[in-house]
């Protein structure tokens, strides 16, 4: 009667969810951002993620024919990591340091490790480390964004060139340093908000951010655990210290709004290979995010900590696994 | 009273598409009797019966063909008259190969037996039945828990002062898509349902009886809603529950009706619960007021591949193939034969794999709704998003479980708590990286059982 039936495993229904369509979610959620980055830094910042994505998505296809395993390019993980990297970067960055960085992350930090699933620390932010260390002060000029009609008069008397301008994050410093009075910073926390900042291609708007990261969270690619932990964490980390000495730190708002924040709750620290499994642990995690960012921009030398505070609690991601484990829904059994 | 009430739901849990229009519409149907049945010795959880009876053998309709003496069992019978051909291994639905006893039908004289959904109405009182009566009539007509599990009944039921019963929940939610006989039964045997209710009530000696059903089924909840209002001896209702896969697992129905949880490794009478579903129900007004034993069941065969899918009164024993074939062969391409529904089903290789006691469903699957599942496609790493904690059911790690599976780390397996897994195949719905999560955890827990054997040996 049959020539061929096939014999599975239970269930035989699946829903139509796939890897491809998680990574095209999160790739959807950036979009705001990469649309934000041509508007403030023009075809330049397009370049940019163009140059990083081409050069993430052929790093990981040659490293697939090395290790003679089926192409892996299709789940879009690799265009997913050449976007954020992107994000990372000044506009001004030299073509030839974003294929560096992009064959750092994909080789090193992800295919090295097993590839996808596999990589302990998130490899944008591990590649933006590695560029941090090799080319310091070309990571760290900083171009007007185009939405800027003129340096703001009251810092242009520290700025000695014309196409550069420090983050408002640079300025916190020299606030704290008591360098710059407070309230000239604080004026730019619209601007962090609208994009009128200079900084990297995903330091300038946290609008795009939040609209990217309110689409994650609709299509429930992520889950707010992470988001609310970095954001709440850093928030009262930030308001706290601006409470005590209002002119010895900028305003909470624009820790928030300023900087890698946005873009590392709703894009980098969900990132779901290195973040915690459990409910519990992303809290942990989040928090942990939230506060060494705010740890390292209050009290550290940098003005920016994103990068490490998530390469940090990356790798305490499997501890806090192990330590939160699930209790099943009728209780822990008794041990027999 | 330390009963909470429930919410009507539980936490995790997935929505597959129901694909029960295709049968529910369809009115119980009985089929002719089979020209040959193979009757399986082990069609329930527990001991395996032992025949009773030798080849060569003539056996009438409702003799009891074999039992076991040991406590958890169920004794079974022939659901026709005629001669015992052979007792030999055949294909079993889930467990491989078991004896069974395979009886010819005789060519004349086997009339095929029908639903008797008439013969009970709300003038039904379990009044003249004992208890005692009650748990023996439900001991030798061979009853076990025919929503798969395939517990013995008598088990469940009979007074045991080690485990006093305080709630019966009646297991009316048919979660599993595709399957509609619990419902066909709802509707058109409504009174024979509630009369086996009363019985088990009795029988149980629980002050309360909750009635689960999925708010998909408006017209079982009114059914029943309406036969129970006229029972006024005992405190009896009707829940309906949210529609969401698994909501017909025990567990998660205790959850939703009574706000109860069962503590994991248990079963509900530690909680004072017993959980019966619909078909048992029918079986035990059957076997205690009519002496009828299990031999018949509504199976729902359905499917897209299927000509003529509905809900038919079959004789356990008959061939998957037979019941088929009395269905109107099979249309499109077929690509799986799913003994029960898509998510829990078991895909049979054997088409002579008879029908059991537990055999609520005949699901055939097409090429097309097997390629539209995703374990067709390659399976990638696991990205950790953690969508299987989220749908679990029983709040388990299933990627971790499956992952220690895979590595044969038994021990860490269960240091997630593996034996917690009902099974029900949550976590591979949701996989966004096609693992057969769930496929992993059952092979894992196989080969936990079988080291254990290993180790008593």
């Amino acid at each position: 009667m049959l020539s061929k039936i096939t014999v599975s495993p239970a269930p035989h229904v699946s829903s139509k969810l796939s890897t491809r369509v998680v990574m095209g979610d999160v790739l959807i959620g950036l979009l705001p951002a990469v649309i934000a980055a041509g508007v403030f830094f023009r075809v330049r910042a397009l370049a940019v993620i163009g140059v990083c994505v081409v050069s993430c998505v052929v790093s990981e296809w040659v490293c697939n024919r090395i290790r003679r395993r089926p192409t892996s390019i299709g789940d879009l993980s690799a265009v997913v990591t050449g976007v954020i990297l992107a994000m990372s970067l000044p506009p001004a960055i030299p073509f030839s340091i974003a294929v560096i960085g992009s064959v750092f992350a994909i080789v090193i930090a992800k295919m090295a490790f097993g590839g996808l699933g596999s990589n302990i620390f998130n490899p944008a932010m591990a590649a933006r480390a590695f560029l941090a260390a090799s080319f310091g002060t070309l990571m760290t000029t900083w171009t007007v964004p185009s939405t800027v009609d003129a340096l703001m008069p009251t810092i242009s008397a520290a700025n000695t060139s014309a196409t550069t301008q420090a983050t408002p994050l640079a300025w916190s410093k020299a606030v704290q340093k008591g360098q710059v009075e407070a309230h000239y910073i604080n004026e730019q926390t619209s601007g962090a908000f609208w994009g009128k900042v200079g900084g990297c291609l995903g330091e300038t708007s946290g609008l795009a951010f939040l609209i990217g990261g309110a689409y994650l969270l609709i299509r429930r690619t992520i889950t707010w655990h992470i988001p609310a932990a970095v954001l709440l964490s850093a928030g009262v980390i930030a308001l706290t210290a601006w409470l005590i000495k209002p002119e010895g730190f900028i305003n909470p708002l624009l820790h928030l709004l300023g900087g890698g924040m946005l873009i590392c709750a709703f894009f980098i620290a969900t990132d779901p290979v290195t973040a915690p499994l459990t409910t519990k642990g992303m809290w942990i995690f989040g928090i942990g995010v939230g506060s060494l960012i705010m740890l390292i921009r209050i009290v550290g030398e940098y003005p920016e900590g994103v990068m490490y505070a998530v390469l940090i609690m990356n790798s305490l991601s499997p501890l806090i696994d192990r330590f939160c484990k699930l209790t099943p829904a009728g209780g822990t059994p008794h041990v027999k | 009273m330390a009963t909470g009430r429930g919410k009507g739901t539980f936490p995790g849990g997935v929505h597959p598409a129901e694909g029960k229009a295709i049968s529910e519409s369809r009115a119980v149907e009985a089929v002719p009797p089979p020209k040959q049945v193979a009757i399986l010795l082990s069609q329930h959880l527990g001991a395996p019966c032992q025949p009773l009876v030798a080849k060569r053998d003539k056996v009438q309709a409702g003799q009891m063909i074999g039992k076991s003496e040991s406590f958890v069992s169920a004794p079974v019978h022939s659901p026709v008259n005629g001669t015992v051909k052979d007792i030999a291994l055949q294909s079993h639905p889930v467990i491989g190969r078991v004896t069974a006893i395979l009886i010819e039908a005789d060519a004349e004289g086997n009339t095929p037996q029908t639903p008797v959904f008439n013969r009970f109405d709300h003038t039904f009182s379990p009044e003249p039945f004992a208890v005692e009566t009650i748990c023996g009539a439900v001991n030798d007509g061979g009853l076990v828990g025919m929503g798969g599990a395939g517990f013995p009944t008598r088990v469940k039921i009979e007074p045991n002062p080690a485990m006093i019963k305080e709630v019966l929940v009646i297991n009316g939610c048919e979660c599993e898509p595709f399957i509609t006989c619990d419902y066909r039964l709802m509707i058109e045997g409504t009174w024979q349902v509630l009369a086996g209710i009363r019985l088990a009530a009795k029988a149980a000696g629980v002050e309360k009886i909750r009635i689960g059903i999925e708010d998909n089924k408006p017209l079982a909840i009114g059914a029943m809603t309406e036969a129970a209002a006229t029972v006024k001896d005992i405190d009896i209702a009707v829940v309906p529950v949210k529609t969401k896969y698994p909501q017909g697992g025990e567990r998660q129905l205790i959850r939703s009706v009574l706000g109860k949880t069962v503590p994991t490794g248990q079963i509900p009478p530690t909680i004072g619960v017993c959980v019966l579903n619909i078909a048992t129900c029918a079986a035990i007004a059957d076997a205690v007021v009519l002496s009828r034993p299990l031999t018949h069941r509504v199976t729902t065969v359905t499917g897209h591949a299927i000509a003529k899918p509905g809900n038919y009164y079959v004789a356990m024993g008959m061939s998957v193939a037979d019941l088929l074939d009395h269905c109107g062969g099979l249309t499109a391409q077929v690509a799986k034969v799913l003994m029960g529904g898509p998510m829990m089903g078991f895909a049979i290789a054997d088409l002579t794999t008879p029908l059991t006691k537990t055999s609520g469903a005949i699901t055939v699957l097409t090429q097309d709704d097997v390629t539209k599942a995703k374990y067709e496609k390659q399976q990638t790493p696991c990205i950790r998003c953690g969508r299987c904690l989220t749908a679990c059911p029983e709040g388990l790690n299933p990627t971790k479980i499956a992952h220690a599976v895979k590595f044969n780390r038994m021990d860490l397996a269960e240091q997630y708590y593996m034996s917690a897994c009902i099974e029900c195949g949550c976590c591979s719905f949701v996989c966004p990286a096609n693992i057969e999560l769930t496929g992993y955890i059952k092979t894992g827990k196989i080969l936990v059982a079988r080291a254990k054997k290993r180790m008593q040996a």
